[in-house]
């Protein structure tokens, strides 16, 4: 059995897509090839690899209420693919977005669906996430995280002679724990998804987010919009002003 | 201010543009959103790449009546018109607010009054459920008080007059 998982985020790198495709790819059993949606020139290579590939994953951020615009002509280019060759893909979908409430991604789910049908593919179902760039934020903390716990040690050789401090340890441990419990709807619904992709099952439709109460969501989302608007400076060119077109 | 946005490569009548105070036809010449939010955190309410399509949140932004025609694609709008929209999530600032019970962001602008969304092309009945559902979904992120969704070609005299 293959599985191609596509990363229909545009960004270039550090995608909570990717991120969470690469999470469900942990608990996918079988060949995997990961491939990159992001231009035109991605296309041709894409169809290719998905030609003797019995499942297609599709993981995407969602914009205004429906997928990037750049995945369109892709998913007409796919149809056409799948009715000249007379493909029977199993199509599984993940979708994320900012805001804390997954059932957000429902009209996205639904054009992946009427997708598969004109494309006569069968739809197996999608995960929509709610939250899911936090995901990928505390991931990328994690990491700084570790990397303090490393600093802390070496430091502790140098200052005290011990070679394995037990505290910087034991509050990075701390920090893991925290990101599984915020992170325990996201790994539990997508262990259950990747589940269903190893037995070719269908999954239907299943809404999750960051186990957050979503007034603390909107605390930190603002938060961390004003601390990056500082950094980029945005908050000094007219944050929340009505500005007029130039032209 | 009342904005028609069409992607079929059409010429309007007089008539149809005097109804309008702007006019724009999605041809596609843009590139598609990259996600960097910078039209929030860098630059606000500008698009950081510099084509037709870098000040367009403050056009939809500054509508009081907008209307759309869009060929169908699957129960959503078209790529070149989708484009647009992605690129125009500038029109709210990345403040997040509830409307309706969930998390949506604080608009810039205030409410607008209405959408229209003309649907043209082949459609079937369950994308017209998603194209309902798409139509309450875009009101209650732009912070539009009335939304139509329309399965009809406003251009099948030629020029538009229905618009």
């Amino acid at each position: 059995m293959k599985t191609v998982f596509i990363d229909c985020s545009p960004k270039k790198r550090l995608s909570a897509s990717g991120f969470i495709m690469g999470l469900t790819e942990l608990f996918v059993l079988g060949k995997k090839k990961n491939e990159k949606l992001r231009t035109p020139a991605d296309h041709e290579r894409i169809l290719s690899e998905i030609s003797d590939a019995e499942t297609i994953v599709f993981s995407m951020p969602l914009y205004v209420d429906g997928v990037p615009s750049h995945l369109l002509p892709f998913l007409k280019k796919m149809e056409t693919f799948c009715r000249e060759h007379n493909k029977t893909f199993n199509v599984y979908v993940i979708a994320n977005n900012g805001f804390i409430e997954g059932k957000q991604n429902e009209p996205l789910m639904r054009i992946m669906e009427n997708f598969c049908d004109r494309s006569g593919i069968k739809w197996c179902g999608g995960l929509g996430i709610g939250g899911g760039v936090m995901m990928n934020v505390m991931r990328i903390l994690l990491v700084v995280f570790l990397g303090i716990a490393v600093l802390r040690t070496i430091l502790s050789l140098i200052n005290e002679g011990s070679f394995f401090p037990v505290r910087p340890w034991i509050v990075f441990g701390n920090q893991i724990l925290e990101v599984l419990a915020l992170g325990c709807g996201i790994i539990t619904f997508d262990i259950w998804f990747a589940n269903c992709i190893n037995r070719k099952k269908e999954y239907g439709k299943h809404y999750t987010r960051i186990m957050l109460p979503s007034f603390v969501f909107i605390i930190c989302a603002d938060l961390f919009f004003t601390i990056i608007s500082v950094f980029q400076g945005g908050i000094f060119r007219g944050w929340f002003s009505r500005k007029k077109p130039t032209e | 201010m009342k904005l028609l946005i069409y992607d079929r490569d059409i010429t309007l009548s007089d008539s149809v543009k005097e109804k309008y105070d702007r006019v724009i036809f999605a041809d596609g010449r843009y590139a598609p959103c990259q996600g960097c939010f910078k039209c929030w955190t860098k630059t606000p309410a500008t698009c950081v790449m510099k084509d037709s399509l870098h000040e367009m949140c403050r056009i939809i932004g500054l509508t009081d009546d907008l209307v759309i025609v869009t060929e169908n694609w699957y129960g959503g709008y078209s790529p070149v018109i989708k484009n647009i929209l992605d690129r125009s999530i500038g029109m709210s600032t990345p403040m997040s607010t509830y409307r309706h019970w969930q998390m949506h962001h604080v608009l810039r602008y205030g409410r607008y009054n209405s959408a229209r969304i003309y649907v043209t092309g082949d459609i079937s009945d369950k994308e017209k459920e998603t194209w309902k559902l798409m139509g309450q979904r875009n009101a209650l992120n732009w912070g539009v008080s009335d939304v139509e969704v329309i399965f009809s070609d406003p251009f099948s005299d030629g020029e538009g007059a229905d618009l």
